[in-house]
């Protein structure tokens, strides 16, 4: 599973670079550089959050759905307004308040995650997210690099003082002998 | 991106509006001081001890991730190009979850394991890397003192236009008050006056936002009244076309996984348990702290087209002008120390990355580490700021040349690096320093050339997100190349935490 989301990351950063590689060719603009970015982004950002969401390799599948629910709705939202002819003018149609393709954009993309996303990452919290198991073992791991740390510590010390210690010793062995009658 | 605020904001001298900001002021004063004497360690300084609450690190998150640039730039920027300008702050609803999903646990665990202070300290302790450390600490001390100036400059501007005090006085009040409480109290002291700042803007946006549905005849009007002049303008690209929204879009989104005054903070709850509000709230307040950006613009381009307003001197002007015509002072008066507020907040986040970086990050990556952390990460506070505040009364153009790039360059060499080194046992330290030097030649030699005019970028394309996506590209390229080591480069620890 994360062999996929990875390759849907790396995908989706392909389409991003092919919409930009696209504005360097020669000619006119290429009419669909913008639906790379207004499909690949969106890919980015859910694979992204798919990744985080990953444990022990698997996606469990009311995640999985949502976010390739959320991928497909935000992608379709950019996708429909860019297809859609444009009635800006006088006498368009208004979609709570704004034109209609601007609606689908600004409430599709911009409002309706919000009213998905942070129920679904408290709904998942404790048992996919982060649970006392988990905390359980990384303070151990600390615990456990702390004393390694502090045993390391404790060597190199005990392994710098009996070198001082021989050392001193060195310097002694020879004032002695000096000092002492043939 | 554009800078901060490209004009002087109509004088805002009067009685009311500074009595609001004076008593704001005092506040943050009171704030602070008690803050301040609350910080005794490095811990403290830097990461507020690991010891905030839910709310607290939520709203000053939302604070921290809105410059001044949300409550005057970015208005005036939808003023000029029309929706466009929206995509910048569009992706805020995926953006939260984003940073939930992929950072917010894995950095929280990082700091209870390692005990790290910083971003950059993830990234080295992610791939055992003192290169990759120092490189990503360097990144993010270039960019800082750009940040730091662009908006110092800015409150500059605020402060001089609310206390008559002119520009270059004001960008030093503006220092002066920041570097107080950020050198005394580090950022213990920054997240509780961000929680004032983001109470304020929060409030200050519903607020604005009734008053321009109202004066506009509420949002049908609004719409129809610029359709019949300027289709163009509400059209979902606005006047810019759809390649420069969408890659705002790109930028802003992706590039949110690598803003280390913002991310940083993840370290900073004290139970990694109560994440699981977080999101929730965090998304509700930037989403109210966003109407203004959204509903002003707006307002003012149906105001002026009816002649209810008469036509502005610059973009900029739209959210002061429609503030001191169409609400009353009072309202007027709280959104321009939400102004303030949202840049000190973010400047404050700003001088204590940038101290981080320079007292503990680039000493580690060289293998020393300074003694008297504390009292070195307060005179660098100090060192940046007054760099920053001097560069910023030097020139305007070098100004903004300076602001432009900070978004781009943290995001190109801390994102790839770090949100997917922390879940990608494939991804090499080879990759990651591949990646983070090239997020910053792209940045610096592309925003460069721009700069002097010697190459001009295809429309719609920015030197943000080819760096972005470049950095991505060659993170994934090489980390494929050298896969053989990947392996043997990760901790017991760190590969634990990447794991749950």
């Amino acid at each position: 599973m994360k062999r996929l989301v990875l390759s849907l990351v790396v995908l989706s950063c392909l389409a991003v670079a092919a919409g930009y590689g696209a504005a360097f060719l020669p000619g006119p603009s290429r009419s669909w550089a913008p639906w790379c970015l207004a499909i690949g982004t969106p890919g980015m950002l859910l694979s992204l959050m798919a990744l985080g969401a990953l444990r022990r390799g698997r996606l469990p599948g009311a995640l999985g759905w949502t976010f390739a629910a959320t991928f497909l709705w935000c992608a379709a939202a950019f996708a429909v307004s860019l297809a859609l002819p444009a009635r800006e003018g006088p006498g368009g149609p208004l979609l709570l308040g704004l034109p209609l393709r601007a609606a689908i954009v600004v409430y599709g993309v911009g409002l309706v995650p919000v009213l998905i996303l942070p129920f679904v990452w408290a709904l998942a919290f404790e048992s996919l997210t982060l649970g006392e198991e988990d905390l359980r073992r990384v303070r151990e791991a600390r615990e456990a690099r702390e004393a390694r740390e502090a045993r390391e510590a404790r060597e190199a010390r005990e392994a710098r003082e009996a070198l001082e210690a021989r050392s001193a010793a060195g310097r002694e062995a020879p004032e002695s002998r000096g000092g002492a009658p043939d | 991106m554009r800078p901060l605020l490209q004009a002087s904001l109509p004088p805002l001298a009067q009685p009311v509006i500074v009595a609001v900001a004076l008593v704001y002021l005092v506040v943050v004063a009171a704030i602070a001081t008690w803050a301040a004497s609350r910080t005794r360690t490095v811990r403290d300084f830097f990461v507020a001890g690991s010891g905030i609450g839910l709310w607290t690190l939520a709203i000053a998150k939302m604070a921290a991730t809105l410059s001044g640039f949300s409550f005057v730039g970015g208005p005036g920027l939808v003023y000029a190009i029309g929706l466009a300008g929206v995509f910048i702050i569009l992706p805020g609803a995926l953006t939260n979850a984003l940073g939930a999903w992929v950072l917010a646990k894995k950095l929280r665990l990082l700091g209870e394991v390692r005990g790290l202070l910083t971003i950059p300290g993830a990234i080295g302790a992610r791939y055992r890397s003192p290169a990759a450390h120092g490189l990503s600490a360097a990144a993010i001390l270039v960019a800082v003192v750009g940040y730091v100036a662009t908006n110092l400059l800015a409150l500059g501007i605020v402060i001089d236009a609310i206390f008559g005090t002119g520009l270059t006085t004001g960008i030093w009040i503006g220092m002066a008050i920041i570097l107080t409480y950020t050198a005394a109290g580090g950022i213990l002291a920054g997240i509780y006056t961000d929680v004032l700042h983001g109470a304020v803007m929060a409030v200050a946006s519903l607020a604005v936002f009734v008053f321009a549905l109202r004066s506009g005849g509420g949002m049908d009007h609004i719409s129809r009244t610029i359709m019949d002049a300027d289709p163009a303008f509400l059209a979902p690209w606005g006047a810019a076309g759809p390649m420069t929204a969408l890659s705002f879009f790109f930028v802003f989104s992706l590039g949110s996984l690598g803003q280390p005054h913002v991310i940083s903070k993840f370290y900073m709850l004290r139970d990694p348990r109560q994440f699981k509000w977080y999101l929730l709230l965090m998304s509700l307040a930037l989403l109210v702290t966003q109407l203004l950006y959204f509903s002003i613009p707006l307002a003012t381009k149906a105001l002026v087209t009816t002649g209810a307003m008469p036509p502005l001197a610059t973009p900029d002007q739209a959210t002061p002008m429609f503030l001191l015509r169409f609400t009353p002072v009072f309202v007027a008066g709280l959104v321009f120390s939400g102004v303030a507020a949202a840049i000190m907040a973010t400047v404050n986040s700003f001088m204590n990355v940038g101290a981080a970086a320079l007292t503990h990050d680039i000493p580690v990556a060289m293998g020393r580490r300074l003694r008297h952390e504390l009292q070195w990460g307060r005179l660098s506070t100090v060192l940046i700021a007054v760099v920053a505040a001097a560069v910023a009364q030097l020139s305007g153009t070098l100004v903004a040349f300076l602001g432009i790039f900070g978004w781009g360059l943290f995001a190109s060499t801390i994102a790839p690096a770090l949100a997917i080194g922390l879940h990608w046992t494939g991804a090499t330290r080879a990759g990651a320093i591949a990646s983070i030097a090239t997020g910053l030649g792209v940045t610096l030699v592309g925003e460069s050339l721009g700069y002097f005019r010697v190459y001009t970028l295809p429309t719609g394309i920015s030197v943000s997100g080819l760096s972005l996506v470049t950095s991505f590209l060659v993170f994934f390229g090489v980390s494929w190349l050298t896969r053989a080591r990947a392996a043997a480069e990760i901790d017991a620890d760190i590969r634990l935490v990447m794991e749950l």
